[in-house]
């Protein structure tokens, strides 16, 4: 058996890729024009694992009858960026800008939830309060902002609040993709173009047993987690199963712990497939996510005079001499399941239809500190159930023209469970959307072009429980009409440069935190209330984006993009100090003002030779209102990343064994300081800039039947202390001191 | 075409299970935890009329405004004061001093004022020997006006320096109660 391997991307032969073959324990490496060779086989059926620097490892089954010359495809990635590869924009598939993480890259990096993952990319931060619990910010806008696709489903549970993460196992994932769109025709959710988009794998046609298993350590919050997947494809029936166990303890800042901030997982994953012709398949997808966040027990404060007191300190209040595994209140409880039947019919070669059905049950208790042992009582608990339906046509022409259509419906019953013993901050409601869209796109020459539109009609029906005596039900029905549209270009200028441009408008209307909040806010010691007047945002986005190959050793890629927000909403401070039994507070109302966000990401990749590279990348964004003139608040820091790396392009041989892919790098990151930001916006000012060095090293090692991958990384080697403005545990304490993290997967 | 059959039932039980949303009235959560109402009454020691500070907010948080009655006092004169404290959204009100009492450790009430000359005292302990609150000694020196803060903690760190006499300072913990009283010493 003989063969060549190549660049899916470049077409170009790929040296040094290592092949080994499982049934006979042999291996071998291809040579300048990515030919290999095994002699003396038998015919019968061969395991091929196949790797090469920079590649994700591949593994193919091989039916040999006689002598055969194969020939093999591998994605070569395009840039490495942060800790994390990302793929590159090779496809034509859309005008908008995609940036995706892969499995590897996940897997690496086990330890981090989606948040943290996806902040590898440009232009992504996160909104956190204390590290465990984030959420993504793109282009500065999170939140209710934001739609996360989850399987094909728009994710849904409690997005509204700041403190509240995305329920969603990121070890499941195949790829983890953020568009940092204009407007997202395609998905439901009131969402002003960005998207973050979680897909699974398929399971593929393996009729064996296969799997893998990851296990990581980490030294800040003596931190243990393991992930195990299997899969196997039967006649009847291919199926695959994805658990992980994750825990970890108070995680220590600098020179302090802190307390109560450990955190749990527990998540299981199924997925079936079945082909019951050449035409027609379907899967079922079924999930379970469960997990326990820790917040800073010093962050937990009764009103404004703490909160004042709180900013004084060096160490928070309640910082333990001791490590320690406890999880008390202040706590999160969250757990999200999710039921996914998808089905799709192949008409013919040029045109198929995809049906999905998914119901989801979101459910969420925080526990707040209390007296007379109502501590274990939740202080918010939110049930949440909802029910998609979708179906999507495609159909593409010889001549380059391409057409999608679909339509969908998100059925929403948000309840509050009474046990808080507390007025609800968010009221009980029923939501009913149902939206359409046409997409359609053509191919000309180097031109890329595409043009869609679509619409959204929301039905809120809300119960709200009254703040004065006697409590009565005060009942509203509102129903809002939503369009969007967009357009956009990709132009292929040459086969090394491209440029891509995409215009977008997306209304987006209030919700349901934004027009019925009422209440103490206890995390922000401020009483927040909703607006009944609120109406729908209006974004005009537009992008701009450039990719160059200037040569072999340069890749670049930059994005500009602006986006007016007419009727932005957003929570203002009013002149009013409300007096209760626990203090004053201020108090905020949801308002609407017009607001600009506009920035840019640059990333570029200097290849010095076959081993050694660097990367820089960079990213400038700011927000203001314009009819305030003020800038907006939560939006992220400029900041600026640098990496020098090595890999080896040919396995280093350690006594029978070889070490394949081995790499390591050096990274530094610097985060600027907010100073787009008044004094009068915030309690305290935000805070300084701050730098932090890292590092990585990993490798692949074949073993008889099994593959393993080790890695061990260090975050903030230097122990810096620090504060980030996006998390809002800096008000309290610092951020998380030096963490040593030591990975070992293996595949089988 | 069993398999169709059975998609389309799984797909039909799928549809009825996830559409079954009902839209009842919310259930009013029984809120057993509020405070509603703080009495501090002062008896002046040797006998006379008591004196009662009071911070009464009926519907809790947000609704109406609190009603906020402070008081006259007699200058050199010493009074036994008590704080007693109210849920009145229950009926019949519910005392909320109980669940401070029976949690004595985990509660420190703080006084301060402006007033020179006054001086609130703790005339009471919890299990431990330290300071509660509930029970104190008021006292009046010169004529003056001005305000006098009740703070009660949840929580507080009871040995940390200065708590004991009564500086909130290192004391910690979450705010339970801040009421100010505006009073006059004749």
């Amino acid at each position: 058996m003989d063969g060549y391997i190549r660049d899916s991307g470049t077409d170009e032969p790929l040296e040094y890729v290592t092949i080994y073959m499982k049934e006979s324990a042999q291996g071998t490496m291809t040579d300048s024009l990515g030919y290999f060779q095994f002699k003396d086989l038998c015919a019968g059926h061969y395991h091929l694992v196949m790797s090469h620097v920079g590649c994700e490892a591949k593994q193919t089954l091989v039916e040999l009858r006689g002598d055969s010359t194969l020939e093999f495809f591998m994605d070569h990635t395009h840039a490495v960026l942060e800790d994390i590869v990302i793929e590159g924009r090779t496809s034509l598939l859309s005008t908008q800008e995609i940036e995706t993480i892969n499995r590897q890259a996940i897997a690496d990096h086990a330890q981090q939830n989606l948040s943290n993952i996806l902040e590898s990319i440009t232009g992504v931060t996160t909104l956190r309060n204390g590290n465990s619990i984030s959420k993504p910010v793109i282009h500065g806008l999170y939140g209710n902002r934001i739609t996360i696709i989850n399987n094909g489903i728009p994710q849904s549970g409690q997005q509204w609040g700041n403190d509240h993460s995305p329920e969603i196992d990121p070890l499941v994932a195949n790829t983890v993709s953020v568009v940092k769109g204009t407007s997202a025709l395609e998905y439901m959710g009131n969402n002003l173009g960005s998207l973050v988009i979680v897909a699974p794998a398929k399971i593929g046609q393996e009729p064996h047993l296969h799997g893998s298993a990851r296990y990581y350590f980490e030294t800040n919050g003596l931190g243990h987690g393991l992930n195990l997947n299997l899969n196997q494809s039967t006649p009847a029936v291919a199926w695959k199963v994805n658990g992980t166990l994750k825990k970890a303890g108070d995680r220590k800042a600098a020179h302090y712990f802190l307390n109560n901030t450990g955190s749990q997982e527990a998540n299981l994953a199924l997925q079936l497939e079945k082909v019951f012709s050449d035409t027609w398949t379907v899967d079922v997808y079924a999930s379970t996510f469960n997990t326990k966040l820790g917040v800073l027990r010093g962050s937990h404060i009764g009103n404004l005079t703490d909160l004042s007191e709180a900013l004084t300190r060096e160490v928070p209040f309640f910082t333990p001499d001791t490590f320690s595994y406890r999880l008390e209140a202040p706590m999160q409880q969250v757990g999200h399941h999710l039921l996914k039947l998808h089905s799709t019919y192949i008409i013919d070669a040029s045109q198929k239809i995809d049906f999905t059905l998914a119901g989801q049950f979101n459910n969420r208790k925080e526990f707040d500190v209390r007296r007379s042992g109502r501590t274990d009582i939740p202080a918010l608990s939110l049930q949440q159930y909802s029910f998609f339906a979708e179906g999507k046509y495609i159909k593409s022409w010889e001549n380059g023209w391409g057409l999608k259509a679909g339509a969908q419906f998100n059925g929403i019953e948000n309840n509050n469970n009474p046990e808080t013993g507390i007025l609800p901050l968010v009221p009980d409601y029923l939501s009913y959307e149902s939206g359409a869209y046409l997409l359609i796109s053509k191919k000309y020459r180097h031109f890329f072009l595409d043009l869609g539109a679509r619409y959204d009609r929301m039905h809120q029906k809300v119960a709200t429980i009254s703040g004065t005596i006697p409590r009565s039900i005060i009942r509203y029905d509102t129903v809002y009409h939503n369009l969007s549209s967009s357009g956009g270009f990709r132009w292929l200028i040459s086969p090394n440069y491209s440029i891509s441009g995409n215009l977008g408008f997306t209304s987006r209307n209030p919700a349901i935190n934004e027009l019925y909040s009422q209440g103490l806010h206890q995390g922000v010691s401020g009483i927040e209330e909703g607006t009944l007047t609120l109406t729908s945002e209006q974004s005009f986005k537009a992008t701009l984006g450039f990719v160059a190959k200037v040569n072999k050793a340069i890749d670049f890629e930059s994005l500009v993009y602006y986006q007016a927000i007419n009727n932005y909403i957003f929570l203002n401070p009013q002149n009013e100090i409300r007096l209760t039994i626990r203090g004053a507070f201020p108090v905020f109302k949801y308002a609407q003002t017009d607001a600009e966000i506009f920035g840019i990401d640059l990333s570029s990749t200097f290849r010095l030779n076959h081993s050694a590279y660097v990367d820089i990348k960079y990213s400038y964004i700011q927000g203001n209102d314009l009819t305030q003139d003020l800038p907006l608040i939560n939006i992220p820091s400029n900041n600026v990343m640098g990496r020098i790396g090595y890999q080896f392009e040919k396995p280093l041989k350690i006594g029978k064994k070889q070490l394949e892919n081995l790499e390591f790098n050096v990274d530094y990151r610097y985060v600027f300081r907010q100073n787009n930001l008044l004094p009068e916006q915030d309690f305290v000012l935000p805070p300084d800039g701050y730098g932090l060095l890292g590092l990585n090293l990993s490798t692949d090692i074949q073993l008889a039947k099994t593959r393993l991958r080790v890695t061990a990384q260090v975050d903030n080697l230097l122990n810096t202390s620090y504060r980030d403005y996006l998390n809002r545990q800096r008000y309290f304490a610092d951020d998380w001191g030096v963490n040593v993290i030591l990975g070992v997967g293996v595949s089988f | 075409m069993t398999y169709s059959k059975a998609f389309f039932i799984a797909l039909l039980g799928f549809a009825i299970f996830f559409t079954a949303c009902k839209d009842d009235d919310p259930v009013i959560p029984h809120e057993e935890e509020v405070i509603t109402t703080l009495k501090y009454t002062l008896t002046p020691t040797g006998g006379g009329t008591p004196v009662e500070f009071s911070f009464q907010d009926l519907d809790g948080d947000g609704g109406n405004d609190p009603v906020i009655t402070g008081g006259s006092l007699s200058a050199n004169q010493s009074y036994t004061g008590s704080i007693e404290l109210l849920n009145e959204l229950e009926s019949p009100a519910e005392d909320i001093t109980e669940e401070i009492e029976e949690e004595d450790e985990e509660h420190q009430f703080f006084f301060q004022t402006n007033i020179a000359g006054l001086a609130i005292d703790y005339a009471d302990q919890d299990a431990n020997g330290n300071p509660l609150g509930l029970n104190s000694t008021l006292t009046t020196t010169n004529a003056g006006t001005g305000t006098v803060t009740i703070i009660l903690r949840h929580e507080p760190n009871k040995t940390a320096a200065g708590v004991s006499d009564g500086d909130i300072t290192n004391a910690g913990g979450e705010t339970d109660i801040e009421v100010t009283f505006d009073v006059d010493v004749q």
